[in-house]
Order: C-alpha cells, then sequence, then structure tokens
C-alpha cells in the first residue's frame, strides 16, 4: 500500500468525524501547549537566575553577616553574631593572597533632595575598589576616591536615574544633593548598569562607606565583596577568607561565604528539579489525551467492523490494517501536536511580550521531546486499537461480529 | 460443459469426479467444524464438489443450513477443520493469512446482500479500494474504475457517495468494485436480498452478462427467482450438499 494512498484513506476516516477528530486533537494540543508553557516557564527561571547571578562575577567571594548551613540563603539571626566591620575588610585585603580586592558595602533608604524634588533613594555605602569589583564604569566626573575607608568625605555618585530625575538635564557635577540630613557633593555619574544582583544601578547613590555607616546609625557592614586573583583561586581565596574572619571573630565562623558558582549550582539544580516536576505533570494531561485517542480509536474499529471484514475480503493483508488504524492514530497525534506546538509559541510570544523581564523562549529541545512524546502516546495508545482491528476475523466481521 | 460438470459435483461421499484441468472449485470432503461452548457444530459436512471454470452456481438451503460457511470457505475467508480445496489448481488449505488475502485479492470478487460500500468514499474511491491494497499505481487506477463504472453503467455517477445511489446502484458499484482486480470467481452472498424485483433482475441480468464472458459465478440466495437464472443449483441442508 503506497503511503500517500494510507495517508489519504487516514485522512478521510478523520475528516468524517469532525467533531471527534477535533475534541481528541483538541485534547492532545493542550497537553502539549502545556508541556511546552511550564518547560518554557522553568527554562525562563533559570535564565533569569543564571544572568542574575552570572552578574555576580566568576571570581567574586560575598560574605554575608550570621551563619548559614546553605549557601545562598538567608542568614540566620541571633546567637553571638558579630558584626562584619571594615577591620574585617581591611584584613582580607591585606592577609588573604588570593585576594586581589576586597570592598564593603552598607545599605539603607533614605530621601534624596535637589532643587524642591525629593524621593526615597538606596544608599549604598562602599570604597573606590567597589567600582572595580561590580564594574561599574563611569557616565560623567569620578568615582568615590580613594583612602581610608574609616574617613570618607561627603561626597556622592549617583546612578543615571537618579541624576535624570532629580537634576532634570541639569549638571549634578559640583551640585549639592541633600540625602537625609547629610548635604553631599556631587562628584560623579555612573553609566547605566541596569539590574544586578537584586540591585539597580541606575537608581541607587553611592556613598563612602563610614558616610553610609553613619548616616543609618549602623555598626556592622551588609556584605563584604572580595575579589579572587583568577576564577581558579575562588575556593582558595574562600579558605583564606574564612581563617582570616573566623580568628578575627574569637575563633567562630559567624558569617557566610556565598560565591556564583554555588549559587548558580544550588538555584540550578532547584529550578532543574521544578522543570523536571512541571513537566512531568504537564506530561500526565498527554497521556491523558493519549487514552483519548485509544477510545476514539477503539469506536472507530467497532463501528467499521464491516469495513475491516471488507477490506479484508478484498485481499488486505493483516499488516494493512495494523497501519490504516495506526496512521489514523498518528494522524491525530501529530496533528494535535502541531497544533498544541502553534499554539504554544503563539502563547509563549504573547507572554514574553507582557512579561518582558522573565526571558520566556521555547526551546527547540523541547518541542522536540514533546513531538516526540505525543507521537509516542499515538503508537502507544493507538497500537491496540490497530492490533485488535487487524485480528478481527474477516467472516464475522463482515457479519458486522466481533 | 456444464453437463459433464454437473454430472461431477455430487453431493454426499466420494471425491469430486471432474477432471483437474476443468474444475476451477474443487472441494474433496470438506468439514467445516464450529465449537460452540460444549459442543460442536458442524457447519460444513464432509462435502465434495467441482464446479468448472465459467460455471453460473446457484447454493440455496434454509438458514443455517451451512450455505454462508459454504461461501467463507470457498471465498478463503475461512478455512477447513478437514478435507482439502483445490482453487483453480492451488491447494487452498494450510495458507498463511497473508497467502490467503493474496489469493482472495488476485482470483476472487465479492458481493454481499449489504452491498458493503465505504459510505464515506464515492462510488469511484469505492471501486479503487481493491487496487490501492494491491498497491497498483494510482495513474492506472483512474482508468479502470472508470471502465469498470461504465460496464455496470454508472459512469456518469461516478462521483456519488453511496447515500447518493439507488439500492440496485449500489450493488452494481459493488459489482464493480468486486471486478475491479479481474478475478476468475465472483462470490454472491444474497446479491438480491435488500433490493426490490426490478433491481434485483437487473442485478441478475448483470451477473449473467459477466458469466457469458467467462466469469465463473457463484451465488448463495433464498430466492428461487434468482437461482432459475443459474444453470446448476445446489442444496444445502444441515451442512451437506443434499441435491443438484
Amino acid at each position: 500500500m503506497r503511503r500517500r494512498d494510507l495517508t489519504a484513506f487516514a485522512f478521510q476516516t478523520l475528516t468524517l468525524h469532525r467533531l471527534r477528530t477535533g475534541l481528541t486533537l483538541a485534547a492532545i494540543a493542550i497537553g502539549v501547549t502545556a508541556v511546552m508553557l511550564l518547560t518554557a516557564l522553568g527554562d525562563a527561571a533559570k535564565a533569569y537566575v543564571v544572568r542574575e547571578f552570572a552578574g555576580v562575577g566568576t571570581n567574586l567571594v560575598i560574605v554575608v553577616p550570621g551563619r548559614t548551613e546553605t549557601s545562598g540563603g538567608m542568614p540566620s539571626f541571633g546567637g553571638t553574631t558579630r558584626d562584619l566591620t571594615l577591620e574585617d575588610v581591611l584584613a582580607v585585603a591585606r592577609q588573604c593572597p588570593a585576594v586581589r580586592r576586597a570592598t564593603p558595602m552598607s545599605m539603607g533608604t533614605a530621601p534624596a533632595e535637589y532643587g524642591g524634588r525629593s524621593r526615597d533613594i538606596r544608599v549604598i555605602g562602599t570604597t573606590s575598589e567597589f567600582a572595580d569589583v561590580r564594574k561599574l564604569a563611569m557616565e560623567s566626573g569620578e568615582y568615590l576616591p580613594p583612602g581610608d575607608p574609616r574617613q570618607g568625605e561627603h561626597v556622592v555618585v549617583l546612578g543615571t536615574k537618579v541624576a535624570r530625575e532629580l537634576f532634570q538635564g541639569e549638571n549634578p557635577l559640583g551640585k549639592t544633593l541633600r540625602v537625609g540630613e547629610w548635604r553631599l557633593r556631587v562628584i560623579g555619574v555612573l553609566a547605566a548598569k541596569g539590574i544586578s544582583l537584586g540591585i539597580d544601578y541606575d537608581d541607587q547613590v553611592q556613598v563612602p562607606v563610614s558616610v553610609g555607616l553613619k548616616m543609618f546609625d549602623q555598626s556592622g557592614l551588609f556584605r563584604i565583596l572580595a575579589e579572587a586573583v583568577n576564577p581558579q583561586a575562588v575556593p582558595i581565596a574562600q579558605r583564606e577568607m574564612r581563617a582570616v574572619l573566623t580568628r578575627r571573630h574569637d575563633d567562630e565562623e559567624d558569617f557566610t561565604l556565598i560565591t556564583q558558582n554555588a549559587m548558580l549550582q544550588t538555584f540550578g539544580a532547584v529550578i532543574d528539579a521544578l522543570t523536571g516536576g512541571l513537566a512531568g505533570i504537564a506530561a500526565i494531561s498527554l497521556a491523558v489525551a493519549g487514552i483519548g485517542i485509544m477510545n476514539v480509536m477503539l469506536v472507530s474499529v467497532s463501528e467499521r467492523t464491516g469495513e475491516v471484514g471488507l477490506l479484508k475480503a478484498l485481499g488486505a493483508r493483516r499488516r494493512q490494517i495494523l497501519q490504516v488504524f495506526l496512521v489514523e492514530a498518528l494522524m491525530l497525534s501529530g496533528g494535535g501536536a502541531l497544533a498544541g506546538i502553534v499554539v504554544g509559541l503563539i502563547a509563549i510570544a504573547i507572554a514574553g511580550g507582557i512579561w518582558t523581564f522573565i526571558p520566556l523562549r521555547a526551546s527547540p529541545i523541547w518541542i522536540g521531546v514533546v513531538l516526540v512524546l505525543a507521537m509516542g502516546a499515538g503508537v502507544s495508545f493507538g497500537i491496540l486499537p490497530a492490533r485488535r482491528a487487524a485480528a478481527l476475523d474477516a467472516a464475522d466481521a463482515l457479519r458486522g461480529r466481533h | 460443459m456444464s453437463d459433464a460438470a454437473g454430472t461431477a459435483a455430487r453431493a454426499g461421499a466420494g471425491p469430486a469426479a471432474a477432471g483437474p484441468g476443468e474444475a476451477i472449485i474443487r472441494l474433496d470432503h470438506v468439514s467445516r467444524v464450529y465449537q460452540v461452548g460444549e459442543s460442536q457444530v458442524r457447519a460444513l459436512d464432509d462435502v465434495s464438489l467441482a464446479i468448472a471454470r465459467g460455471e453460473f452456481a446457484a447454493v440455496m438451503g434454509p438458514s443455517g443450513s451451512g450455505k454462508s460457511t459454504m461461501l467463507n470457505v470457498l471465498g478463503c475467508l475461512d478455512t477447513p477443520t478437514s478435507g482439502s480445496y483445490l482453487l483453480d489448481g492451488e491447494r487452498v488449505e494450510g495458507l498463511s493469512e497473508d497467502r490467503l488475502a493474496e489469493v482472495r485479492q488476485k482470483r476472487i470478487g465479492f458481493i454481499f446482500q449489504s452491498f458493503h460500500l465505504v459510505p464515506r468514499m464515492t462510488a469511484a474511491r469505492n471501486v479503487e479500494l481493491p487496487m490501492i491494497f494491491a498497491g497498483v499505481e494510482p495513474r492506472l487506477r483512474g482508468e479502470r474504475v472508470q471502465a469498470r463504472l461504465e460496464a455496470v453503467g454508472l459512469g456518469p455517477r461516478a462521483h456519488h457517495r453511496p447515500d447518493q445511489l439507488s439500492g440496485g446502484e449500489r450493488q452494481r458499484v459493488a459489482i464493480a468494485r468486486a471486478m475491479v482486480m479481474e478475478p476468475s470467481i465472483l462470490l454472491a452472498d444474497e446479491p438480491t436480498g435488500n433490493l426490490d424485483s426490478r433491481s434485483g433482475d437487473e442485478i441478475v441480468a448483470l451477473l449473467e452478462r459477466l458469466n457469458q464472458a467467462g466469469l465463473t459465478v457463484v451465488i448463495v440466495t433464498h430466492d428461487p427467482r434468482v437461482a432459475a437464472h443459474a444453470r446448476r443449483v445446489l442444496r444445502m441442508s444441515d451442512g451437506r450438499l443434499v441435491e443438484e
């Protein structure tokens, strides 16, 4: 039997029962779309996390006050947690050979005001090394000056959005910005960078760390950022930093070291598991759709018993009858899968257009997987009805018995 | 020739005596036994029969006399429990299912009381069906379909679906389909059973015409008027051939 005849034969049968065929196609399509959407979501979540943490830099080690058992979680509070201090930063910078530079980071929010315009703004307190560690470039002016971190001048560096909104096209360099109770001289404006590690560098200002700590009356740092001499040296730097800081904290490890790799591994594993789970759930709907195919095919076989008998009387081989019904099942599953892929692509495009911050993308691998899964469901659930048709006794089938 | 075959094929025991060259169908002591629960039903009971090439034979008998089983065995839709069946010189018993399908495809045309047309297909597609399953090249099919439909007087109705045709027309489509692979035997199971007498007569006339052109025709029928057209009438009772 020729392939074209086979498909034409199956197609003719399927177009006869439009509603039944349509519903079966829809069931498959929904399953396929579900798999596509959920896997795209999972992939997007992973891509988002990777993108976020990739911004950390491959040779960065972050010190967070407080001890946590897992890397990348919230530090626990209470206990005998000592503050991270500027002295800790200096000790890390001086005593750890694998650390190229270390920089403190304080954090707070205060109202900023210029020329009658005022808004709440995130204030990061740090040192000149921060620009190197976080790879910040200047749009104009200078970054925070180097020097003893304990004695900073009353200066401020602005994110581009802050500069734009508060100064409204005026050149902010040399102007005085009021931040909380403090009057700070603007010495530079950062080039646009966007969001990295949860901080929008366009929508914040940076001050010397001594100013930052005093402004919010803080005794300890929010973070210490240390940069290893190269990515391979990260574990060594971690070991050295742990030793230095533990010694400085009365032999107690009351801080947590975080690296990009540790975070990526933790989140990556969690999200992979999540994606797998979501895909599994969606695949269940495919299995249900497969059972739908089986049901439709069983009905079809029993309705067409006489036809099977006729085909056998006309000389159709057992294998040909099997093919006829299997091709029908395959056309149902394949057609449903294609429809589902198209709907999935459209849905992903629309969702990606609405939520632009999620990197939603249909991965070709998942499309391939879902297509194979759907066709597989068609074959595996279609084989039983097809076998039943092929095995019908010709004489009985002609009389409508089965 | 029909005389020779007539005397050769006899009800009851004993191998049929027709010369092997002449008989297109030859049953020797054929039985077909069905197991129904505990009991055995002998649908065919030691039947021997020879039908010569070009014969027009009718099989008559009451319901349950075994005439349908006879037709199924002759058409290779069913195989004998015992005995031997030579079809056109070929031994049929023991053939695989696929070989039997091939025999049906090449040598046997079937028509049925209920026509068995595929309802979703046009007359032309129905006639094309056997060629589709035989793998005949598409470009050869159209002409053959048209020729067969014209031969049964349905040339202009080729693109009608069965529900747009009368009963007589449907049976004529079925005959065109049965003939499209150019079989040597046509087996008809109550071909006029669902038709009014005028359409029935037309179908019988058509079968006679085909027979005159050399086709061997075997009809199973209740209708004495149909049987009257046959040159040979076989009567069955309780699985046996009782009378010619």
